[in-house]
């Protein structure tokens, strides 16, 4: 389960002060699928740094799995990035000198797991988004569709339990959007709790509960239709 | 180590920058290894015990300018002027010096004639006062006596029939038992006799680069001559004090000759030696230029690459790696990058060694300097890492999400 209460996030530059996030609240429950939504620079990427730990908060309350995040120092923050979440990046952030193997490998290794145990994962993870076959391919030998179900299968490898999407889609065409989104439903059902944030109202309005992120504050839409999802977006 | 396996794959994908950098570390450490062997060798050219007493003695010219004069009865009175100066300890009539480069050679041989095979020596023609002026240690036999010392005439071809040889010489001539010289009867000029009736521990000849620097020998000699060297040793620590008074009672007590070049013998070493020290501090500055320009390379070579890979970096934050592991992770590859450098580096320093060996003589490199190549270019190069590495580790992990 992940608690926010009141979180403030503001970034202080030279001259200006960006409140990016205001007293922000949100709770999400255990095998929820939430897609956030939102103008450009309401802060829905701010939110969900501050939710995978990436970013730190200025205020407020956070806890994850009942952990009060706020008292973690870095390495206790990287151990519980590595361990309890799985990242999905827009521009996929594959490691291009590295076959897909070994990207799958890389958090793996930083869990500390043994040989054989990676091999298991990264094989396992690999043959459920479809790409077994293509191991020892570079990134760059793939379409988008497929770089960003690497990344997700390198983001599944460790068994998070929740997966954070910053508009995965958002590189990909149609066709390959609706493969990936299919995907993550796939891995919503098998019990990841799944944040995504998206540009697309049509995507977003598939997950189980969609937030919108206005001015760095929550406003829930309780019963979305596309009708009205058109006239947010 | 974690990621070993994975750095040498990203490595393998990024061949060029870190061959660049393995090959420059291999030839620092070529010619670091060889540079220091060079100078380490100049180094215990220039500690080899010259056999005198080089602390306290000194040494002066006397050239004589005047018509008619009485060369023997004024070198008797010279010497017994100078011996007879409180502070000094003896002095000695010398027809060169020890490390001044110039002297005088003969060689000896076991059997009279020509064809024979002969070892050569530097000469030194002395009196009895020698062994106490110079400081030299007389180890087997005994010193000449007054009644050995022969006058010497210039231009004269015959030798007296007496000498005392250094050990270094003693063991070429006898090098089953050094100690055996004494009492033998050698060669010189191919056929004249003369008896060896003492060993002195050493006294070097006056050229350093000879191979038979260590081959000396002692000749009765008192030279009939105008110009020659006076040899002097006082008591510790008075020498600087002696050497003017003594050139001042000399010149002022014949008028008829000039008193000139009054110099120590560490002034003659030094100079002796000053080529050699020229050429260990221009091996020195090439070998620290050296490792500074490899070590900024890896510097350079290390800040490039990690802002290239500074979306990677956030990315591996993002996906748990600590501060802690990103800096293992360019300390690592720096390691492996190092590692083969130094591969090659040491079949390079090697392969030079031998070359070295083969064109200049000089004796095969050691395993211990090699090592010491290899260690120092490790610490180096962990060294230049450390600062991009620190850079590196200080990545935000938000540049995961936050950069395109
Ligand atoms: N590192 C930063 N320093 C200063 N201001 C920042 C920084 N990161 C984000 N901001 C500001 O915070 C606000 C929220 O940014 P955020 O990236 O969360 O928006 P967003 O909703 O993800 O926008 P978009 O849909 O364009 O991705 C913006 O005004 C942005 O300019
Ligand atoms: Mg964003």
């Amino acid at each position: 389960m992940l608690v926010m209460k009141n979180i403030n996030k503001i970034f202080q530059t030279a001259d200006i002060q960006t409140h990016a996030l205001r007293d922000f609240c949100l709770q999400v429950n255990e095998g929820d699928f939430v897609s956030v939504t939102g103008p450009s620079g309401s802060g829905k990427t701010t939110f969900l740094n501050i939710a995978g730990l990436l970013e730190t908060y200025s205020n407020g309350e956070f806890l994850l799995d009942g952990e009060d995040v706020g008292k973690l120092n870095d390495n206790g923050r990287s151990r519980m990035r590595n361990q309890k979440i799985g990242f999905i990046f827009q521009g996929f952030n594959l490691i291009p000198d590295l076959n897909l193997y070994d990207n799958v490998d890389v958090p793996l290794r930083y869990r500390g797991f043994n040989g054989k145990e990676r091999k298991r994962r990264i094989e396992e993870n690999l043959e459920r988004v479809g790409l077994a076959s293509r191991m020892k391919h570079l990134p760059s030998q793939l379409s988008g569709g497929q770089q960003q179900r690497v990344a997700i299968a390198r983001a599944l490898a460790t068994d998070p339990r929740f997966l954070l999407a910053d508009e995965p889609t958002g590189n990909l065409d149609s066709e390959m959007a609706q493969s990936v989104m299919s995907l993550l439903e796939d891995i919503n059902q098998q019990g990841t709790t799944i944040i995504m944030v998206t540009h697309d109202a049509q995507l977003a309005q598939r997950a189980k509960r969609t937030i919108q992120v206005k001015d760095g504050r929550v406003s829930e839409l309780a019963i979305v239709t596309p009708h009205l999802n058109q006239a947010i977006a | 180590m974690l990621e070993t396996g994975l750095i040498l794959r990203a490595l393998a994908r990024n061949k060029v920058g870190a061959l660049l950098i393995a090959l420059q570390i291999a030839l620092t450490m070529t010619i670091m290894v060889n540079a220091i062997f060079m100078i380490q060798d100049r180094q215990q050219q220039m500690q080899r015990d010259s056999g005198l007493d080089e602390a306290n003695t000194f040494y002066l010219t006397n050239t004589v300018f005047a018509q008619d004069y009485n060369i023997q009865a004024h070198l008797q009175t010279d010497l017994h002027t100078i011996r007879n100066t409180p502070g000094v300890i003896d002095a000695v009539q010398i027809n060169a010096i020890p490390l001044s480069s110039s002297g005088w050679s003969m060689a000896l041989q076991h059997e009279s004639g020509e064809d024979k095979d002969a070892i050569g020596s530097a000469i030194y023609m002395v009196d009895e006062h020698a062994i106490n002026s110079m400081g030299l240690e007389l180890i087997a036999g005994s010193n000449f006596s007054q009644a050995d010392i022969e006058l010497r005439k210039d231009g004269q071809s015959t030798w007296p029939a007496k000498t005392i040889i250094t050990k270094a010489f003693a063991e070429n001539l006898y090098p089953d038992d050094w100690q055996s010289a004494i009492g033998k009867t050698v060669y010189i000029s191919q056929t004249q006799p003369m008896q060896i009736i003492g060993v002195i521990k050493a006294l070097q000849a006056p050229w350093n680069g000879w191979d038979g620097v260590e081959r000396s020998m002692l000749v009765p000699f008192q030279r009939e001559s105008k110009g020659s060297y006076y040899f002097i040793r006082t008591e510790a620590g008075r020498r600087d004090e002696l050497m003017p008074i003594i050139e001042k009672v000399l010149a002022e007590s014949d008028k008829q000759r000039i008193i000139r070049r009054v110099t120590t013998v560490e002034d003659t070493r030094l100079r002796s030696y000053r080529q050699h020290n020229a050429t260990n501090k221009i091996l020195s500055t090439v070998i620290i230029t050296l490792t500074l320009i490899t070590g900024f390379g890896i510097v350079g070579l290390a800040i490039f690459s990690i802002n290239r890979r500074t979306k990677q970096i956030g990315t591996r934050r993002a996906l748990g790696a600590t501060k802690g592991q990103i800096m293992r992770y360019f300390m690592m590859e720096n390691f492996i990058i190092s590692a083969f450098g130094n591969m090659i580096g040491c079949l390079g320093a090697v392969a030079l060694n031998m070359w070295l060996v083969h064109t200049f003589s000089l004796s095969p490199i050691s395993f211990e300097l090699i090592a010491f190549g290899v260690v120092t270019l490790f610490i180096v190069g962990q060294l230049a890492v450390l600062y991009p590495a620190r850079k590196a580790a200080m990545i935000a992990p938000a540049t995961a999400t936050r950069t395109m």
